[in-house]
């Protein structure tokens, strides 16, 4: 299969750019139509396909970027050995997860959602980058407000945030009150492991 | 007396909510019509057999314990009901933080299985290291000692060339000081050791320069006179030193 110039330009742009380029700036760069892209890019992973690469393009956090297939996972993370931080716990992704849907949120507002204390999670969030500081609630005692960074985005392979597992129904959820809940028979619904 | 159950250490509880959670899925407890009394008895249970394993229980455990003990006990007293005012139901505010707190743990379980799936895959050359530079712009109020601390970390990284500069220590030998006194001193001449060391003398200079006069003095090229201790000590200079020499 022989690609053709907008799919090797298309290519190009995502090899030697430093950070994903979005559909927008794709067309930009290239001149062309969002459909022609779209299609320039499907054209370009099939090729990827067909001749067996091990790379290929992917959406994550708004744009297009060139990266490894799963398959080749372990054998280059050795490039990584020792830079590559550890996964995250348990406690950090829960708080992780309360911050990405009800954002910008403050600490009291995670802890009542858990039920305990949150801080070291919070540290932890926050020297990996995952989560910043997005300022202050103007309530007594201006409490620090939680936002998560695009660094989530790109460590969860989210294209954005409405990308979220069940992002409208958690949302709506986080606005219900108590007798609300009652009546939608949430715990029915939802199963468990 | 413990059940096994209670084995189970508390520390693999995500809190008491996630304990709670535990408790109703094991006992097969319809979360809408909660038994409180036996609820709060197997929850107390648990934070007992904790105690008596010596393991800290976090105080969040026990505050959900005295709200389970509140509740039990309140199921168990008659209601008296005021007129036109709604009694609420305690055990609705509960089931709503069950609910929420499930919802989230869910939702860390699939992004756990994000991260499985992501960190397998790598991007082009140096993006990973380019992850960690957030380009959003900084306004008042929303940065933290933690953004000070990690610009202060780049500045340090960043190679800072400062000029090198060697001290040398200045060497300073007893022959050296012979020779320097051989220069200034002549024949007959009565000087003070403090003229030869001059003003605010290093403690190297003094020294050198008591150790040389001494070996002048062992040789007898020279003679010396204290008046007392710690008086100015007078030297002169013999004949011999410029017949030895």
């Amino acid at each position: 299969m022989i690609l053709d110039r907008l799919a090797r330009e298309v290519e190009a742009l995502i090899f030697a750019s430093d950070a994903p380029l979005s559909i927008e700036k794709l067309c930009e760069y290239t001149g062309s139509g969002e459909e022609s892209v779209h299609q320039a890019l499907d054209r370009l992973n099939k090729a990827f396909l067909d001749q067996q690469h091990a790379l290929i393009i992917i959406e994550v956090a708004g744009g297009y970027r060139l990266a490894t297939d799963k398959d080749f996972g372990a054998i280059v993370s050795q490039l990584f050995e020792g830079r590559k931080p550890g996964k995250l716990s348990r406690a950090a992704l829960e708080t992780l997860a309360v911050i990405a849907y009800s954002q910008p949120c403050t600490r009291m507002a995670i802890e009542s959602i858990r039920g305990v204390n949150c801080d070291s999670a919070i540290r932890t969030l926050l020297e990996r980058d995952m989560i910043r500081i997005s300022g202050r609630m103007e309530t007594p005692g201006r409490p620090l407000l939680y936002s998560t960074t695009r660094m989530f985005l790109e460590y969860f392979g989210l294209t954005d945030l409405d990308h979220l597992p069940r992002y409208e129904e958690i949302a709506e959820l986080l606005c219900m009150s108590s007798s609300e809940m009652e009546e939608k028979d949430l715990f029915g619904a939802a199963d468990e492991e | 007396m413990l059940s096994n159950s209670c084995r189970i250490q508390l520390e693999s509880f995500e809190g008491p909510l996630d304990l709670l959670l535990y408790l109703i899925r094991r006992d097969e407890i319809d979360i809408y019509d909660i038994p409180m009394a036996h609820v709060a008895d197997q929850y107390l249970e648990y934070i007992r057999g904790a105690h008596e394993l010596n393991l800290d229980i976090a105080s969040e455990y026990l505050v959900m314990a005295a709200t389970l003990t509140r509740m039990k006990s309140k199921s168990l007293l008659p209601i008296h009901r005021i007129d036109g005012e709604e009694e609420e139901d305690p055990g609705a505010e509960l089931r709503r933080q069950l609910i929420l707190y499930r919802t989230f743990r869910e939702i860390a379980k699939e992004l756990h299985r994000s991260e499985e799936v992501w960190t397998d895959i790598y991007t082009s050359p140096g993006e990973r290291d380019r992850w960690s530079i957030d380009n959003t712009s900084i306004e008042r109020g929303q940065t933290s000692l933690l953004d000070l601390l990690r610009a202060l970390d780049n500045l340090s990284e960043d190679e800072i060339e400062l000029p090198a500069q060697r001290i040398q220590r200045k060497l300073l030998t007893v022959p050296e000081c012979i020779q320097t006194l051989d220069k200034i001193f002549h024949t007959g001449d009565l000087i003070s050791f403090r003229s030869v060391v001059g003003l605010q003398p290093s403690r190297a200079k003094i020294v050198s320069y008591f150790i040389a006069i001494l070996e002048l003095i062992r040789r007898e090229w020279i003679t010396f006179q204290q008046a007392y201790p710690f008086a100015e000590i007078e030297l002169k200079r013999t004949e011999r030193w410029t017949v030895d020499s």
